[in-house]
């Protein structure tokens, strides 16, 4: 900008000419060569612009994470621990312009399907987890089934839908896994018992020493969950448990 | 006045400047090769829907609808045909309706109505699926169906272009601002989830420690080429690892240097390439490159795509 502004300069406007070092003024392309006339392409850009806002907050509201402030002293419990402070803990500081802007542009997101996080593979990529489950028939014949599980699910996007199902149970709770365990009931009649596991993955250490990937000790069961065709008063199994980090 | 007049040219230039960035005529070969491409996908993921519709779709399947509603905080604009209709018989002529609208948006047949069409129907799948099997490939497809719908996605390419050959046009297809718009909106919603992607991946220790592409390549839920082979090399995958977070992070600055754009692109096809092929997710990784060829421009793709399209174009015009 700084250059455009001398070679605009008017002539005897202060500066001494210097014809030999002026350089033809960039030409500018006309506005007017345009298609739409300027009003309509205002409003357009005030779409644009809002679009843009709109589709830059949903990922910002989404990622941003509420914040204790600087020295805050945890709770702890009668051992002196320090206990994890609720969501709603008085003290927590919220990002107050991502969540408005979320909050202004939340219909426009849902509408168009704009609302999300765009966290592929983050903060860490971390182990899988599996559905096994058995639904046993009234006539004792008893049906055995896996997801996600490449035998059965095919082609592969198929395999990766149900790999979903099980990989967002964490995120939709354990009445999600009650919802699968009805479902698989209903479906071959009978009753279901299922177990949430996760699948932990090997360092390279422990690939190079032989280990396969999926040994038997790779796998641990989280949580099971019963449902039985026809009862109204399906309870839950045993409730889910944090998923263990790390490798073992 | 100097600096009064000096704001002045500043936002007269920035205001032609964006004029210019939003609305100049491009040839609509980018956004018509992306209709061809986000067409072609999003028939084959609606496809796969068909092999166990009632249990992802059917108000009682895996999720029931209730349960859905209330996972999405029974908000009115979540939506969905899937909502409103329970006999498997609807849900079948709904999707075979969809199969229908996004065929006939991947060849280009009345290419603008049935982007408008496609983005309703995309949506609607994705709503029901969200949360429970919804994964990127959702993400990304209705984001082009979104912006298909804004410009002549039929312009070249497609069966709309070749009806109108064998009415006895003969004019190039003209240059349109609203495809240079509609691209745009794609490059820059790109970069948006480049940057949240790669600032995301900042918070976590793998990432930072350089280890994260071997976390991925060990899944083996995910994995369909064995690539365990990078536990010998630590240094390759801590490379890797790296790049792939500097890269998504400076996305935007790469992507708008004309020197350094084809380096980013390759390096989008190679890290989205090894997710198809090492991580088995062959559709999102695909697509992940059809977004990135926004920033091809139209001469490149015409000098790519015209004489294939050419050909079939003869062949089903008999050649005239």
């Amino acid at each position: 900008m700084s250059k455009k502004r001398h070679e605009n300069q008017p002539p005897g406007s202060g500066e001494p000419s210097k014809p030999d070092k002026i350089r033809p003024a960039k030409p500018k392309r006309p506005a007017s060569g345009l298609p739409w006339n300027p009003a309509l392409r205002g409003f357009l850009s005030l779409l644009i612009a809002l679009h843009l806002l709109a589709v830059f907050a949903a990922p910002w509201n989404l990622s941003t994470n509420p914040a204790l402030p600087p020295g805050f002293m945890m709770p702890v419990d009668a051992n002196g621990r320090p206990q994890p402070v609720s969501r709603d803990h008085p003290a927590l500081q919220q990002p107050v312009v991502p969540r408005a802007l979320g909050r202004f542009f939340n219909h426009y997101l849902n509408l168009a399907y704009l609302n999300h996080g765009y966290q592929f593979f983050a903060p860490d990529p971390a182990g899988t987890h599996i559905i096994d489950f058995q639904v046993t028939k009234p006539d004792g014949t008893v049906v055995k089934g896996r997801f996600p599980d490449l035998k059965e699910q095919w082609p592969r996007l198929l395999y990766h839908r149900h790999m979903m199902l099980a990989e967002q149970t964490e995120l939709m709770g354990s009445d999600s896994g009650q919802q699968y365990a009805d479902h698989l009931a209903r479906l071959h009649g009978g009753h279901c018992r299922m177990e949430w596991t996760v699948h932990l993955m090997l360092s390279p250490e422990e690939v190079k020493a032989g280990t396969a990937l999926d040994d038997p000790k790779t796998y641990r069961v989280l949580a099971t969950v019963e449902s039985q065709v026809g009862n109204p008063n399906n309870a839950a199994g045993e409730m889910p448990i944090a998923i263990p980090g790390g490798t073992q | 006045m100097g600096m009064i007049k000096d704001t002045r040219d500043y936002v007269a230039d920035a205001w032609q400047a964006w004029n210019r960035f939003w609305f100049t005529p491009t040839d609509p070969a980018t956004f018509s090769l992306i209709r061809l491409l986000a067409g072609g996908m999003l028939f084959y993921t609606h496809l796969v829907w068909s092999l166990d519709l009632q249990a992802f779709l059917g108000p009682n399947g895996w999720l029931s609808v209730d349960f859905i509603r209330q996972m999405q905080g029974e908000q009115w604009s979540v939506w969905s045909v899937f909502f409103w209709i329970e006999q498997p018989w609807a849900i079948w002529c709904v999707h075979i309706f969809a199969l229908v609208v996004f065929f006939c948006l991947m060849v280009g047949l009345f290419s603008r109505s049935t982007a408008v069409l496609g983005f309703l129907l995309a949506v609607s799948y994705a709503q029901r699926i969200s949360p429970g099997a919804f994964f990127g490939l959702d993400k990304l497809n209705c984001m082009f169906a979104l912006y298909l719908m804004l410009g002549p996605c039929g312009a070249r390419y497609s069966l709309d272009r070749i009806w109108r050959l064998r009415q006895g046009e003969t004019n190039d297809a003209p240059a349109s601002a609203s495809a240079n718009m509609a691209i745009r909106l794609i490059q820059l919603h790109l970069c948006i989830i480049y940057l949240f992607s790669g600032l995301a991946k900042l918070l976590g220790e793998n990432w930072q420690a350089g280890t994260a592409l071997w976390w991925a390549v060990a899944n083996f839920e995910y994995q369909s080429l064995d690539a365990t082979w990078l536990a010998d090399w630590p240094m390759l995958i801590g490379l890797a690892t790296h790049v792939t977070i500097f890269w998504e992070l400076f996305y935007v600055g790469l992507m708008w240097n004309r020197f350094t754009r084809p380096i980013s692109l390759w390096i989008a096809v190679i890290v989205h390439g090894g997710i198809a092929l090492f991580m088995g997710m062959i559709t999102f990784g695909l697509t992940m490159i059809f977004a990135n060829l926004s920033f091809v421009a139209p001469s490149t793709v015409r000098r790519w795509v015209d004489p294939l399209a050419g050909r079939v174009a003869s062949m089903l015009t008999g050649g005239k």
